[in-house]
């Protein structure tokens, strides 16, 4: 194997000795993609409310249990509130133009009412509590808080299913903390949240953040992978076929098939290397969307525990490997280098049809599609992002990669290798 | 040192590129392959070159036959043309050393050997530079320095002057004649017939993929009757052309 390290570091030193190469495979796709993943949510935006700005989430007669919480809640402070009294509420509430205009504009109204009480809906609640711990079990709190948005504004509607998902239900939840008084001390720990522990505190943005990283980058990556493998064997071997380099290699005294692993090892290390950088810059992406618009495609706060860390690093070279056999096998079936690129291309086609449909399925993978080379990378993937990885999906993704990809190497190795023994022999 | 023994080569059923070719060729010899294009000459020099493999028929260099011995034969096998293209964004050094590391050749010896082809051929002042930067003549320079870094015994030379200056041309060929000298076997292909007078020692003409007329340039110009060897190749190609008609 000791050639195939030459035609490994040969193939490197052309990639890393040629700066248009290297930005070519390593940044420029992960940037693109970086931008599409910003942009898009700006440009529905700019569609459904005809601007650029982030709408702020209006609050009426908020109380102090809900200002805290804001305060103290890294997910709560994401959004720009803006304080608004029940009178000033009313007041614009009569102006009904202007009032439909700014709902129109994806403005999400957060109102907080006592109930019938005169009482402030802090005291509603803290009174329920009471009453709780005095034994009244059916007490009902008439405490409420209404979201307010036009139903026909998709980024307020959006944006409103968020807020209420993100920051009004885990604020619920602290209701009893902050003000259930006794009844936290002695009875429920059924909201208690470890505060002091920052793993626990990330973990509580997996619903929404983790959610849309499992639709969003599987895809992502798996088309960057692709695109890599794409550039990479077209240039490697198809080209080369094309010079006539690939038959000056075969001239060596180094047997076919170590210029084979030589080359596909260059690719497995560049095209691996280059989407743990795009992982890395869409990980950065999450993290740096303080915004977290409601129309951002990876919002605030991704996150992946060690164990679906390494799912992800120990996936992605093994599919590479197949993606190459299978560019690899495209390439050494076909003549001119014209049906080669359009035949390359295909499946880009086919990944893309797979990564959107991967953002809008509302089920969870079947058991068959961890048989299916190159999309069980994507399942996985997609499941290690919502926590639902399971041991054996990973045996199967790996195994099933490995071994379509070295069928598929066989045969076109035997091809290739004229004084195969085997052939000869068969 | 190349024993070619009855080779037929059918790309398909019904058409039969090379018919039955055999020649022997020994130390110290040039042998020319000369023939119409669409002849069969660079499918042949692929077949010795172990690139491609014949129907039927056998293949020998130096007693090895690629069926078991293909990587000893590449050893031994150096092979140039102009089909091979060297990859445009590497300098001329770099590929040397490249090839130089996959035929094992010891670092010390690369650089002498490097030093030596470099120098004959005016390369060294380009050797940074990039292969597309270089000029055609330049290029196939650098090809033969790369195709012979590792001094094979045998060589297969498919139009080794073609598209090349008169000056370039000549050095080429002048480095044939050393490599002869030096004990080489040499097979080339060529279109031009004062290559092929001034340089081998035997020459066969094949047309329609089967050798018509085999021997050493002046036989087959004494044997056609005609005043030189440019007329007996004219004479020798219309005639069994026209037999296969």
């Amino acid at each position: 194997m000791k050639k195939a390290y030459v035609i490994f570091r040969w193939e490197l030193n052309k990639i890393f000795s040629n700066w248009h190469k290297t930005v070519t495979l390593f940044l420029l796709p992960a940037v693109l993609m970086m931008l599409a993943l910003n942009i898009f949510p700006l440009l529905i935006n700019y569609m459904s409310t005809g601007s650029f700005s982030k709408k702020p989430i209006v609050l009426v007669s908020a109380p102090q249990s809900f200002r805290d919480y804001v305060k103290e809640t890294a997910d709560a402070n994401v959004y720009s509130y803006s304080d608004m009294s029940f009178r000033e509420f009313s007041d614009l509430f009569n102006v009904t133009e202007r009032f439909k205009k700014s709902l129109s504009g994806g403005t999400v109204i957060c109102f907080f009412a006592p109930g019938d009480t005169d009482d402030s809906f802090d005291n509603a609640v803290s009174d329920y509590y009471k009453e709780i711990i005095n034994g009244n079990n059916k007490a009902e709190s008439e405490a409420v808080i209404y979201l307010g948005y036009d139903l026909n504004s998709l980024s307020g509607g959006l944006r409103a299913r968020q807020f209420r998902q993100g920051v009004l239900e885990h604020y619920q939840s602290s209701l009893v903390d902050r003000l259930g008084g006794e009844y936290a001390n002695t009875g429920s720990n059924l909201f208690s949240v470890d505060a002091f522990n920052p793993v626990t505190k990330l973990m509580d943005n997996r619903s929404t953040a983790d959610e849309s990283a499992s639709r969003i980058v599987p895809g992502m990556l798996l088309i960057m992978m692709y695109y890599c493998v794409y550039s990479l064997v077209s240039d490697m071997f198809a080209l080369e076929r094309e010079r006539g380099f690939w038959s000056k290699l075969k001239m060596t005294p180094v047997a076919p098939s170590h210029i084979f692993a030589g080359k596909i090892m260059a690719i497995m290390v560049i095209v691996s290397a280059a989407t743990y950088i795009t992982a890395l810059l869409l990980f950065l992406t999450s993290w740096a969307n303080t915004a977290n618009d409601a129309m951002s495609l990876l919002p605030f706060g991704m996150m992946l525990t060690p164990f679906e860390l390494f799912i992800l690093i120990v996936t992605i070279p093994f599919t590479v490997f197949v993606m190459t056999a299978a560019c690899i096998s495209t390439v050494f079936s076909l003549n001119k280098i014209q049906d080669i690129t359009i035949n390359l291309q295909l499946p880009l086609v086919l990944f893309l049809a797979d990564f959107f449909l991967q953002m809008f399925r509302g089920t969870r993978p079947m058991t068959a599609e961890y048989f299916i080379p190159m999309h069980n990378s994507l399942a996985l993937i997609s499941e290690a992002y919502m926590a639902q990885e399971k041991a054996w999906h990973v045996i199967a993704v790996l195994a099933v990669n490995t071994a379509a990809a070295l069928l598929v190497l066989r045969s076109v190795y035997r091809k290739e290798d004229l004084y195969d023994k085997r052939k000869r022999h068969s | 040192m190349i024993s070619v023994k009855d080779i037929h080569k059918s790309y398909t059923k019904d058409s039969e590129t090379l018919k039955g070719i055999s020649f022997e060729i020994g130390e110290g010899k040039i042998f020319g392959l000369l023939g119409p294009n669409g002849a069969g000459k660079t499918t042949l020099m692929q077949i010795i070159a172990t690139l491609m493999k014949p129907t039927s028929g056998t293949v020998e260099i130096n007693g090895m036959s690629p069926d078991n011995d293909l990587l000893k034969i590449h050893k031994i096998l150096g092979f140039l043309t102009t089909e091979i293209k060297l990859d445009p964004v590497s300098t001329p050094d770099h590929l040397f050393d490249f090839f130089a590391e996959l035929y094992d050749i010891p670092q010390d010896e690369i650089n002498s050997r490097k030093e030596k082809a470099f120098g004959r051929f005016g390369i060294t002042q380009f050797a940074n530079r990039r292969i597309s930067e270089l000029s055609t003549g330049m290029k196939q320079k650098i090809s033969i320095a790369i195709s012979l870094l590792h001094e094979p015994p045998v060589i297969i030379f498919d139009e080794p002057t073609n598209g090349l200056d008169i000056l370039t041309s000549r050095q080429v060929t002048d480095y044939l004649k050393e490599l002869r000298n030096e004990g080489r076997c040499i097979i080339l292909s060529t279109h031009i017939f004062s290559v092929a007078e001034e340089l081998c020692d035997e020459v066969a003409i094949i047309v329609d993929g089967k050798i018509v007329a085999q021997g050493t340039v002046d036989e087959l110009t004494a044997l056609s009757g005609e005043k030189n060897f440019e007329d007996a190749f004219f004479k020798i190609y219309v005639e069994n052309h026209k037999e296969d008609q």
